[in-house]
């Protein structure tokens, strides 16, 4: 504020007391505007977010019946159920799975697509608008449509045999089951990252290409060597985003599953494993402690990518 | 200029906070204040009632028949539909301590709700229980036979047989075995006779249809310590194995996985398979969307000789803590007592007392004969509180036998492991 004008000039005349005081004032006001003006924001964050995450730091540490609320302390014991659970670690494979499989795809299918929309070719707003459908579907809607597709009278299942002649059955197969989940997500969030990506190429300097097709390079070394590192800031959103969104995955899960995770804990993901705990087990204490988990490993996650990716000294 | 701005966003947050405190306390005092009007206006009290959405026939069912108690009692009775997970929005309504009065519960969980002593007792405030269908009550009592919800109404399992198919295949209905040991031959034999894409049988692979069949192999799947139990019976083992077979030889198969079908009624009813075991509810989608299909329903086979079937019960239920609880008992008799036979008409749903199943004649409809008796010798799916967790493991790992990467005897110890593991842990 002290670069305010107004302030300035009236720190030359008037008594010092005074000065202070207004001085005082002055900023006393600003912070207040300042906070008045996000007071919506942030009560919403405080009582939605905030509030629950600090009641559920409370939780975990105790055992919880959700229907009486009655609650006595167990200390660390819920994390112990949860480490020697082998629950627990079939979601945590099939989550780390469900992870390095989707994410690495999607982000490189995304990045290929935007690269190739970007180029001048015809009608690329229409491709564009009948690319985006997917991401436009609801969840639910398009894993129900997998469903259709994948189930074991389904088309894809019936049309891989009348080409293979064999009969593969896909959402009964603990070995497949996810994959289908995999193949649907990588589907519907390709396109929204795409138009990410393909906004952070408008803003490349045709002159970089311009000079690198003078020295030879032809379009794939363009792409590899101006596109790739030029994008990095936009990547490693990209990256990010769908590590939290896979991490996350629930609504697919649940309704392929029917909310049991099976076959065989086969699409049994953290956060239904979580909803499991919560809901079906009536173990509110240990659900929390799950939940926490899981926050911990995003968040580690994100930070080794950050490092990683070296996001921040790109480009400046 | 500033400082008049200032000024005015400060007020504008003061406001804000006035509205959002005056919205939160709106909240919590409304409801009774709107109770007290209501009852110097009327001279009765409001009811909440949290139900969940069904067909628009058991939703006109309800409101009509709530409209007859208003009526009848000058009571106001507040139905709350709750469209999606309906036990957990009512768990997490306990947990926020705002439940609402009376509301469906679902046999399956009861005996959690019971054991966690959130339900009024109503042992001594409901009349005539012996006119009930007793496995009905049962379902809703705890070990020292208290009852916490009257049964509003109930679904049977039985066999559904399309004749025209079977006599196609050169059969006759009086071909169909009553056994479950028959009826697996039986099926194994007609599916060489039909046509490509029929099936000789429905029957779906969960937990949910078979635990009649379990106790009349010998096995009880919750012990009375509360444990996990599938490989105590060998019978039990041979009962699973047919269902194994039958789906490996596509003779007994699951509409959904197996035929992509959204439900049992809709192959049924559009002709891919000539048995289905299957509840009461499919008659409507039968009736309605499938008229030309030709059935018979016949009683569930009896196993190992033993008759035996699945009901599936919804009771009303009363919150302990309501402060409305003459008005919700008189509610819950009304609705399971004098106003039963509107219910059960409107809604096309089967009546929980024989006095009413008598009044309406329905046993002599040959939709619901083989029905209505499964209500006087089947199991109620409901056991004790591990039901949830013993039941998520069966269906889990039998799907492990069904796939053919563990036989049924490693499938049930994997499953009684997983469950006696997690019951463990919740204790």
């Amino acid at each position: 504020m002290r670069e305010d004008p107004k302030v300035q000039r009236q720190n030359e005349n008037p008594p010092r007391k005074k000065k202070r005081n207004r001085a005082f004032n002055s900023s006393f006001q600003t912070t207040l505007s300042g906070y008045s003006f996000m007071a919506p924001a942030l009560l919403v964050i405080l009582l939605f977010t905030l509030a629950p995450i600090a009641y559920a730091f409370v939780m975990m540490f105790q055992k919880i019946d959700m229907l009486t609320m009655e609650s006595t302390f167990v200390g660390l014991d819920n994390f112990r159920k949860v480490f020697t659970d082998p629950k627990f670690w079939a979601a945590f494979e099939n989550t780390v799975t469900y992870v390095i499989v989707v994410v690495p795809t999607q982000t490189i299918i995304a990045m290929v697509l935007a690269a190739l929309l970007n180029n001048k070719m015809k009608f690329n707003r229409t491709f564009l608008s009948i690319m985006f459908l997917p991401t436009l579907t609801s969840s639910s809607a398009m894993t129900l449509i997998f469903m259709w597709l994948f189930n074991n009278n389904g088309f894809v299942v019936n049309l891989l045999e009348d080409l293979t002649g064999e009969r593969i059955q896909f959402l009964t197969n603990p070995d497949l089951a996810l994959s289908v989940i995999m193949a649907m997500n990588i589907f519907s969030t390709v396109p929204h990252f795409m138009v990410v990506f393909l906004s952070g190429l408008q803003d490349i300097p045709e002159s970089l290409y311009e000079a690198a097709a003078i020295d030879g390079a032809n379009k794939v070394k363009q792409f590899l060597h101006i596109t790739v590192p030029q994008l990095m800031p936009v990547t490693f959103y990209v990256v990010t985003m769908g590590l939290v969104g896979c991490f996350q995955i629930f609504d697919q899960a649940y309704i392929i599953s029917n909310g049991s995770g099976g076959p065989q804990n086969s699409t049994l993901t953290f956060t239904l494993y979580i909803y499991q705990l919560a809901f079906n087990s009536n173990d509110m204490g240990r659900a929390t402690a799950l939940a926490f988990t899981l926050g911990l490993i995003i968040f580690t996650v994100t930070f080794i990518v950050n490092k990683v990716m070296k996001a921040d000294e790109i480009n400046g | 200029m500033k400082k008049k701005l200032s000024l005015l966003f400060i007020m504008l947050f003061a406001a804000l906070m006035l509205v959002a405190c005056g919205g939160g306390s709106d909240d919590a005092e409304g409801g009774s204040a709107e109770g007290t009007t209501e009852e110097s206006a009327e001279g009765g009290e409001t009811i909440t009632l949290a139900v969940w959405g069904s067909s628009p026939a058991e939703t006109e069912g309800l409101e009509k028949t709530v409209q007859s108690f208003e009526e009848k009692t000058g009571h106001n009775v507040e139905i709350e539909v709750i469209t999606d997970n309906f036990v957990d929005q009512i768990t997490a309504r306990f947990a926020a301590n705002n439940a609402p009065d009376v509301f469906y519960l679902e046999a399956y969980v009861a005996p959690r709700f019971i054991e966690s002593g959130v339900l009024l007792d109503i042992t001594d405030d409901v009349p005539d229980q012996d006119d009930f269908f007793q496995p009905l009550l049962n379902a809703f009592k705890d070990d020292e036979g208290r009852l916490y919800a009257v049964p509003k109404d109930y679904s049977t399992l039985a066999t559904y047989v399309n004749v025209d198919l079977l006599e196609e295949a050169g059969y006759t209905i009086d071909d169909v075995p009553a056994d479950w040991e028959g009826l697996v031959e039986f099926s194994k034999e007609l599916q060489e006779k039909l046509p490509e894409g029929v099936h000789a049988m429905i029957f779906d692979r969960t937990m949910a249809r078979h635990l009649s069949a379990f106790y009349a192999t010998g096995l009880n799947p919750e012990t009375e310590d509360g444990k996990a139990d599938f490989t105590s019976s060998e019978d039990t083992f041979a009962y699973l194995q047919s269902l194994v077979d039958g789906q490996d030889e596509g003779y007994i198969v699951n509409p959904q996985m197996d035929l992509g079908m959204d439900s049992a009624g809709a192959a049924f009813g559009s002709g891919k398979a000539v048995i289905m075991i299957e509840g009461n509810w499919v008659l409507s989608a039968l009736h309605n969307e499938y008229p030309d299909v030709n059935y018979e329903i016949l009683e569930s086979p009896t196993v190992n000789g033993q008759k035996q079937t699945m009901i599936f019960t919804v009771g009303y239920a009363i919150n302990k803590n309501t402060e409305k609880a003459d008005a919700a008992i008189e509610f819950v008799n009304y609705m399971t007592g004098e106003g039963q036979q509107q219910w059960s008409e409107l809604s096309g749903t089967l009546p929980t007392r024989q006095s009413v199943t008598d009044a309406m004649d329905i046993a002599s409809n040959e939709d619901w004969t083989a029905h209505i008796e499964g209500a006087n010798y089947g199991t109620p799916w409901t056991s004790g509180i591990y039901l949830p967790v013993i039941s998520q493991a069966f269906d889990n790992n039998f799907q492990a036998a069904l796939n053919g990467d563990m036989t049924v005897e490693e499938a049930m110890q994997a499953a009684e492991e997983e469950a006696n593991a997690e019951i463990e842990r919740q204790q």
